[in-house]
């Protein structure tokens, strides 16, 4: 999340936070009280749902409507809020259930600590799947019992090489799931085979029929 | 035009356990071919000896903390329990006795060809044993234990503050040497790879740019894993010289890994021969046409030691000291090491049309190649055009 996000007031105009979402190149702006509490959230399509539409009115004014309505006419008051403790996956959920794009984080006394939005859960999203230590990448197939990661992490660690990142994908295939596993080792052929030889599925492109027959393996 | 070889038998030293796949007899195997075909004969080329880097010279692209662990380790001879702090003591990079003796000699080969070529006295110069370019400022990885060329590069911009072009067509993205000038404007980094999608490190995508000051200096063209040599080609003439042209290098730095080719055990690219005459001879041309001629060569990854590497590497000498090789292996090297080979030695030094099978999806591997490269002009080039011109 993003810490100590720009805000507004209820008593801000909706000018002001046009204004905000512009400078800043933001789409949430949290609307708080005196005391720092969360009242409310309004995004840049709230102030766009408001304006009145540039076929029926002239410049000047909508330009006079942006500057005389307050905030407060316009923004969502029940507002979806996550707290700082929770875990990821559950802000994923929420953002995902309510087809929202930001949620607000605020304290035990609802005050404003900051803001999770779509592209923070993005970029946590891809620090899990890429990783951020140089990495060999294995696709292997397992079957969807317990034991199974472990039989594979066993085989890794029995082979002395570290896991940088693992990543168990939804089941693709009934009874089958397809576990992403970066190994810190620049040479995972050792590893792959001893994976193949207790009898997983590895996707590795060297496993390419044609590529075997070149090596003689 | 005078071209060194720089070579010390001292480097054979750089050596993990007896049975790793990154092996020193390639180098020796290399040298011994380069002699054997004539290729050092005449006053234009001449061989050259390495000298160890100074302190200053490692520090000023790795931290002092690391330069002394790597001091340590090496003169406790094995992994006393902070080597995993630092990437050593992994089976990739273990720790081994004078490790920092001898890969001090190793960057300091690679500045040595820098000084021969900076100062005139030579074109262009190789060292066959550097090109360790996965070390990153504070770790080792993926066999490198320093990092030779981003230690030759700041050495080039502290002693002539020249821009720096750098080339690495290891089938390896070359993430350390980018890392270390992530930010800096004035040194261009261009890897060709296989795409980190599986491959080691699992970095060097389109988007990784550049950062900051140098956001624009970062250019990557993943390849697909089955790419072969006429993709490969055609997208690095379509590349190299425009990137050239547009960030106008005073020296370029060439990195000249080999495991692409497609007889390599740690890769899955399908290169031949052919890829490495051509790469080199488009790289010379731009640095003729650009910057005086002026490339400073190092070796990189290559692990078909016997198959391969002496024969690739012979061919990029051959390109750097502009002389034309001939196609016959000499009897007498193939004498002298076919008993110590486990694998038959070649005794063309290019591989034939067609000698090894294509690959079924050849088209499809074609498109993804060209949509990629088009992906990074599109990004990339803009930027660079726009800055390097002074726009």
């Amino acid at each position: 999340m993003t810490r100590g996000p720009v805000t507004v007031t209820p008593d801000d105009t909706l000018a002001h936070a046009l204004r905000l979402t512009r400078e800043h190149r933001i789409r949430h702006l949290p609307v708080v009280d005196g005391g720092g509490r969360l009242v409310g959230i309004l995004s840049d399509r709230d102030i766009r749902l408001a304006m009145p539409s540039p076929l029926t009115t002239h410049d000047a004014e909508r330009v006079d409507f942006l500057g005389r309505t307050p905030i407060a006419a316009v923004m969502i008051r029940e507002v979806v809020t996550a707290s700082g403790h929770d875990p990821v996956e559950d802000a994923a959920k929420l953002l995902y259930r309510h087809r929202i794009g930001s949620l607000p984080v605020v304290d035990a006394a609802g005050r404003l600590e900051g803001i999770l939005t779509e592209t923070d859960l993005l970029h946590a999203f891809v620090q899990v799947l890429g990783g951020t230590q140089p990495s060999s990448r294995l696709e292997v197939a397992l079957p969807d019992r317990p034991g199974e990661l472990a039989r594979v992490v066993g085989i890794l660690a029995a082979h002395n090489v570290n896991i940088v990142g693992v990543l168990v994908s939804p089941v693709r295939v009934r009874d089958e799931k397809t576990v992403i596993v970066h190994v810190g080792t620049i040479d995972p052929r050792v590893a792959v085979e001893a994976l193949e030889a207790a009898g997983f599925v590895v996707g590795w492109p060297s496993l390419e029929e044609d590529v075997r027959a070149l090596l003689g393996r | 035009m005078k071209t060194a070889l720089l070579w010390d038998p001292g480097v054979l030293e750089y050596r993990f356990r007896p049975d790793h796949p990154f092996n020193p007899k390639r180098l020796e195997l290399t040298v011994s071919l380069i002699e054997a075909m004539g290729l050092l004969d005449g006053t234009d080329h001449c061989m050259v000896p390495l000298r160890p880097a100074t302190h200053e010279e490692l520090v000023r692209v790795h931290a002092p903390e690391y330069v002394a662990a790597v001091r340590r380790l090496g003169a406790a001879g094995r992994d006393t329990g902070e080597g995993w702090r630092w990437g050593l003591g992994t089976d990739d990079t273990p720790v081994f006795p004078g490790m920092h003796d001898v890969t001090s000699l190793v960057v300091g080969g690679t500045i040595r060809a820098a000084e021969l070529v900076m100062s005139g006295e030579v074109t262009r110069a190789l060292n066959l044993a550097g090109g360790l370019h996965h070390g990153h400022r504070d770790r080792a990885s993926g066999f490198c234990v320093y990092d030779d060329l981003a230690a030759a590069i700041a050495w080039i911009r502290a002693a002539h503050g020249a821009r720096v072009m750098y080339i690495d067509y290891d089938a390896h993205h070359g993430d350390g040497v980018q890392g270390i000038f992530y930010g800096d404007p004035d040194v261009l980094t261009l890897s060709i790879h296989e795409s980190g999608r599986f491959l080691f490190p699992g970095t060097g995508f389109v988007d990784e740019l550049g950062e900051g000051e140098g956001y624009g200096y970062s250019l990557n063209l993943p390849l697909d894993p089955s790419t072969e040599d006429d993709s490969w080609i055609e997208l690095h003439r379509d590349l190299i010289p425009a990137a050239a042209e547009a960030f106008r290098p005073d020296v370029i730095v060439l990195q000249n890994g080999c495991d692409g080719h497609t007889l390599d055990p740690l890769t899955h690219l399908r290169a031949t021969t052919r890829l490495y005459e051509e790469t080199v001879r488009t790289v010379c041309e731009v640095a003729d046409r650009l910057c005086g001629g002026r490339v400073v060569a190092t070796g990189g990854g290559g692990y078909a030691v016997w198959q391969v590497v002496p024969r690739a590497w012979t061919l990029v000498w051959a390109g750097l000291s502009g002389q034309e090789a001939g196609n016959d292996v000499p009897r007498a090297w193939l004498d002298r090491w076919q008993g110590e080979s486990p694998v038959l030695l070649p005794e063309r030094l290019r591989d034939l049309p067609g000698e090894f099978p294509a690959v079924p999806r050849r088209a499809e591997v074609e498109a993804v190649n060209r949509r990629t490269l088009e992906s990074l002009r599109r990004q990339a080039l803009p930027l660079l055009s726009g800055w390097g011109m002074g726009f």
